[in-house]
């Protein structure tokens, strides 16, 4: 109970959200809407997963909103050109790859302090893209929205997917020896590095898997419309690294777990539509998502000091 | 690079001197290959074009020496300009107060940033991730979005358009930062800590130094540099809106570094930043006389970063290689 | 240490010496030049919003058409980013760049006028479109449809689909966006004078993104049971409202409106979920901006005029505004007849 105090603490912010939500807007729990918002938040959360997974491992990135961008527009690009889906899931999926496979290589190969390589790709990619694609929307062909699927069985199919990746990625982290590793390598790559662990190459696979998750999740967010905005994946960054700090994962590394990540994203993927749902304006969002990282952040040091005093 | 070098040799291939060649470098393409881009017009403008990131940058060199970081100072630039602009345009003071006022704004939030840092020991990252959203939150909310400051008098608008004894108003300011954060890193005992701190926290500490303070003093003078920032970027704006400065610490954050400084802290100079903030200043301002789209100047500049990162990783790299090679000749048997 | 900054200080000044060595080339040098002779190549610098933006590529594409057809050689640059400040140092850029004559579509009236007054002390002229500067600022703005028209065009449209006591909500860009407060100003004007019944519930931002205008849009529906219209007075707002609509199933129960490009919004205009895309022909704009900055830089343009005939067509002044003409509203029926 108490070595999961943070997560059930962030659990409980969300909770209390909830529950005024549903005394003062219950028109905020009508399933449709909450439906769409569940599906466009499954986008997110995927980023999240990966995001997490990096920063447990003592690193960052702040690329990915730029790859989810790029990887937005090749997605699209390639269904305009006819590919069948599965070809273009894949082709996504591995651009995104990439992408992490560059980040990686000058992180884990050379050393590179992961902040500035991340900084200096995600100002490239994004400029690279804006100057080839000028604004310009991609439109998709028909038949890709949903995946082919209705609109509610298309959106089920993406939270569900969501959702069963983070189950099958926490079981993961747990119970298999690369969870470990990555944990051991945030914590102290020295250390991992004495005991066997191969730090430089867990930190390459962790780029390369972020980059890939990226490129899932762009394509899960192309089939929710019919037009690409190459625009897509600004404020991304931000938005999941949020998410997994309020969840709980500490950003020295080596502690934390998907499940206080999956509380932290819908905490703040809430609070939008809540602000309408309670008619607050909407210029009150950005100090209200600042307040609750710095709230999670005094949470997160808190804890350590009593950990620290403890232990 | 044994101890026989001469020191002029060590001198250059410094990360510095190399940055200057890449500076230098940059002038002579941009003025052969651009447009009237070697006048002086120009250079007063490449100048006061980056006033206000140069004064970030230079803040934000103490901070990351000490291995610490802050992504707060743009959006506190945007806080403090629209604040300049109220307690000028709806408090009726006047202009000199409503500096000051200001400029007590930045040192409490950096003072915010200062607390939760070294009080609470939270990690700069965070803490100043929060406080990015928070003060571009709280510019938001004050002007409902919507409201904006301009009109100012002639007599500031002076400090941010005109020239003053022939150069840009907003020099002498810059000027004198730079003189006072040289100072203070290099050549006070003070400074000198900073790069200790931000090799070995504890060391520093069990050799008496108070840590928390000198820590919490970088980010109090960050956010008192913002303010500056901000009042020299309404003048030379001419309007206070709550984006005021949108992006402006990733860019001082990228000049830092380019200008050699480990984003871990330890190492670092002042004119190294100087340097990094140089470098980028001209390039944006020559890919325009060149006639090529901005976004180039974008593209250039993370290319730029990643050299700079990979140039200096590689004599050890190198020296790496030679040391293992060595040693295998070494360990291979004799007969 | 002493050795770099002797370096440092040496080579500083041997730069510099290069520098004033080659003093402006501008072709500008006094404050009073008048006209040069026709027949000169002249450069037209143009300035968008921001880069990246579909609507401003569209006027590009008419503004190239137009420097082709005068043999002058266009520059377009603009902002990549949210920095307010962004605008100013590409105008400044190009003074010291030299060119004749500046067009720019403003994003922060008050702060580009600084830049733009700079432009003109030297020599330069300068013309606004899309989104004016102050007055004193420029010579001329082509106006593409006035902020009030735009306003009341946007409010018309949405009474005449709408019942008199109708609830309606905006979908804006971002907040600190001048030129969509402008039309929020008349929007509210128009509606308080004509159609007081009409409720406007909430003002929502999309920082220009359509699926950030998508979520907002989903809230929206489901706060406000009795929404009967969406404006989105953002371009990527308009597809993005629209796609939420028909995602909540109400198509057609809740109307779409809104300012946007004709290809963004015809599978959604020929579906029936968005009712009405108000704007102009950009590629006009664009070509009738760089007509007029030509002809501005070359003398034949003068204040006072009262027409200007830019190709074929000609246009009326009003003032100091070149006027494109109405506000083009593109409906089911006339939407395919436009690409951009």
């Amino acid at each position: 109970m108490k070595k999961y105090f943070r997560e059930l603490s962030v659990a409980g912010a969300l909770g209390i959200l909830l529950i005024v939500l549903a005394i003062l807007a219950p028109s905020f729990y009508s399933p449709q809407p909450l439906l769409s918002l569940a599906a466009r938040a499954s986008v997110s959360l995927v980023v999240a997963l990966g995001m997490a997974l990096v920063i447990i491992a003592r690193e960052i990135d702040i690329s990915v909103g730029s790859m989810f961008a790029v990887c937005s527009v090749c997605a699209g690009l390639f269904a305009a050109m006819h590919w069948p889906l599965a070809l273009v899931i894949v082709a996504s999926i591995l651009v995104g790859a990439v992408f992490g496979a560059f980040n990686g290589a000058l992180v884990a190969g050379l050393g590179l302090p992961s902040i500035v390589v991340t900084l200096a790709t995600m100002v490239t990619w994004q400029e690279g893209l804006r100057w080839l694609r000028q604004g310009e929307f991609v439109n998709l062909p028909d038949g890709m929205q949903w995946f082919g699927f209705s609109q509610r069985l298309g959106q089920w199919t993406l939270v569900i997917g969501s959702i069963a990746l983070l189950l099958l990625l926490a079981l993961a982290m747990k119970h298999l020896s690369i969870g470990r590793f990555i944990y051991a390598v945030g914590s102290d790559a020295e250390v991992a590095r004495l005991s066997g662990i191969p730090p430089r190459f867990t930190t390459f696979l962790i780029f390369v898997f972020m980059g890939a998750l990226v490129g899932l999740a762009a394509i899960m967010n192309i089939v929710q419309s019919p037009q690409v905005d190459p625009q897509s994946g600004n404020g991304l960054e931000l938005k999941v690294i949020a998410a997994v700090v309020v969840g709980g994962v500490s950003i020295s590394g080596g502690r934390g777990n998907l499940w206080g990540v999956f509380a932290g994203l819908l905490l703040l993927a809430c609070i939008s539509p809540a602000l309408t749902h309670l008619h607050i304006e909407a210029y009150w969002e950005k100090a209200i998502q600042g307040v609750i990282i710095l709230l999670a952040v005094v949470a997160e040091g808190l804890r350590s000091r009593k950990a620290l005093d403890h232990g | 690079m044994n101890a026989k070098q001469p020191t002029w040799k060590k001198n250059l291939f410094r990360h510095e001197a190399i940055l200057l060649v890449v500076l230098i470098a940059e002038w002579i393409f941009f003025d052969v290959i651009g447009r009237n881009f070697g006048t002086y017009d120009n250079s007063c403008d490449i100048l006061r074009h980056s006033c206000e990131i140069g004064l970030l940058a230079l803040a934000m060199t103490p901070i990351i020496l000490t291995g610490g970081i802050d992504l707060s100072v743009g959006s506190l630039l945007g806080l403090c300009a629209i604040l300049f602009g109220k307690f000028w345009r709806d408090a009726h003071l006047p202009i000199p107060v409503a500096a000051l006022c200001t400029l007590g704004v930045g040192a409490l939030a950096g003072g915010l940033n200062a607390a939760l840092i070294t009080r609470l020991r939270l990690p700069p990252l965070i803490v100043t991730l929060g406080t990015f959203s928070l003060f571009r939150g709280l510019a938001e909310a004050i002007t409902r979005g919507v409201d904006t400051f301009t009109n100012f008098p002639n007599s500031f608008l002076f400090l941010g358009q005109e020239r003053w004894l022939g150069i840009p108003a907003q020099a002498p300011i810059f000027i004198g930062a730079v003189i006072f954060f040289w100072l203070l890193v290099h050549q006070t005992t003070f400074g000198r800590t900073f790069r200790a701190l931000g090799f070995a926290p504890e060391g520093v500490r069990f050799a008496g130094v108070p840590v928390e303070r000198r820590i919490a003093m970088t980010y109090v003078l960050a956010g008192i540099i913002s303010a500056i920032a901000a009042i020299i970027y309404t003048a030379r704006l001419g309007q206070a809106k709550a984006d005021a400065g949108n992006g402006y610490e990733l860019y001082a954050i990228t000049a830092v570094v380019l200008g050699g400084t480990s984003i871990f802290g330890g190492t670092g100079s002042v004119h190294g930043t100087l340097l990094g903030v140089a470098a980028i200043a001209v390039l944006q301002s020559g890919i325009v006389h060149a006639l090529q789209p901005s976004e180039m100047a974008g593209m250039l500049t993370g290319a730029l970063l990643i050299l700079a990162l990979t140039s200096s990783v590689l004599p050890k790299m190198i020296s790496g290689l030679r040391a293992r090679k060595s040693a295998l000749k070494l360990s291979k048997p004799i007969a | 240490m002493k050795r770099f900054l002797s370096y440092f200080c040496s080579l500083a000044v041997a730069a510099s010496m290069i520098g004033c060595g080659k003093n402006s080339e501008a072709p500008a040098a006094g404050g009073n030049q008048t006209s040069k002779p026709s027949g000169k190549k002249l450069t037209v610098a143009l300035l968008p919003k921001s880069k990246g933006n579909a609507y401003f590529i569209s006027c590009q594409k008419g503004a190239q058409k137009a420097a082709g057809e005068l043999g002058d050689e266009l520059i377009f640059d603009g902002p990549t980013g949210t920095d307010p400040a962004k605008q100013n140092e590409i105008v400044e850029n190009w003074i010291t760049l030299g060119v004749d004559v500046i067009a720019a579509a403003c994003e922060n009236k008050e702060g580009i006028s600084t830049a733009l007054r700079k432009a003109q002390s030297k020599g330069i002229k300068v013309i606004t479109y899309d989104a004016d500067a102050l007055p004193d600022a420029r010579s001329f703005f082509v106006n593409q449809a006035t902020p009030q028209g735009i306003g009341y065009t946007l409010m018309d449209q949405a009474a005449q689909l709408c019942s008199s006591n109708a609830e309606f909500a905006i979908i804006t860009a971002s907040l600190t966006a001048a030129n969509q407060q402008e039309w929020q100003k008349y929007i509210e004007e128009d509606r308080a004078k004509n159609y007081p019944n009409m409720k406007m519930v909430a003002v929502k931002p999309c920082d220009d993104l359509k699926d950030k205008a998508q979520s907002e849009t989903t809230a929206l529906l489901s706060t406000y049971p009795n929404l009967k219209l969406v404006m989105a007075i953002c371009s990527p707002g308009v597809p993005g409202a629209a796609e939420a609509v028909k995602q909540a199933g109400k198509t057609g129960q809740v109307k779409v409106i809104g300012l946007g490009l004709p290809n963004e919004n015809k599978i959604y205009v020929h579906g029936g979920v968005t009712q009405a895309v108000v704007l102009w022909n950009t590629m006009d704009l664009g070509y009738l901006t760089v007509q007029a900055a030509d002809a501005l830089a070359r003398g034949t343009l003068k204040p006072g005029d009262a027409s200007f005939k830019a190709g074929s067509q000609t246009y009326e002044i009003q003032g100091d505004n070149i006027m494109l003409g109405k506000p083009f509203v593109f409906t089911k029926d006339n939407i395919d007849q436009f690409d951009f």
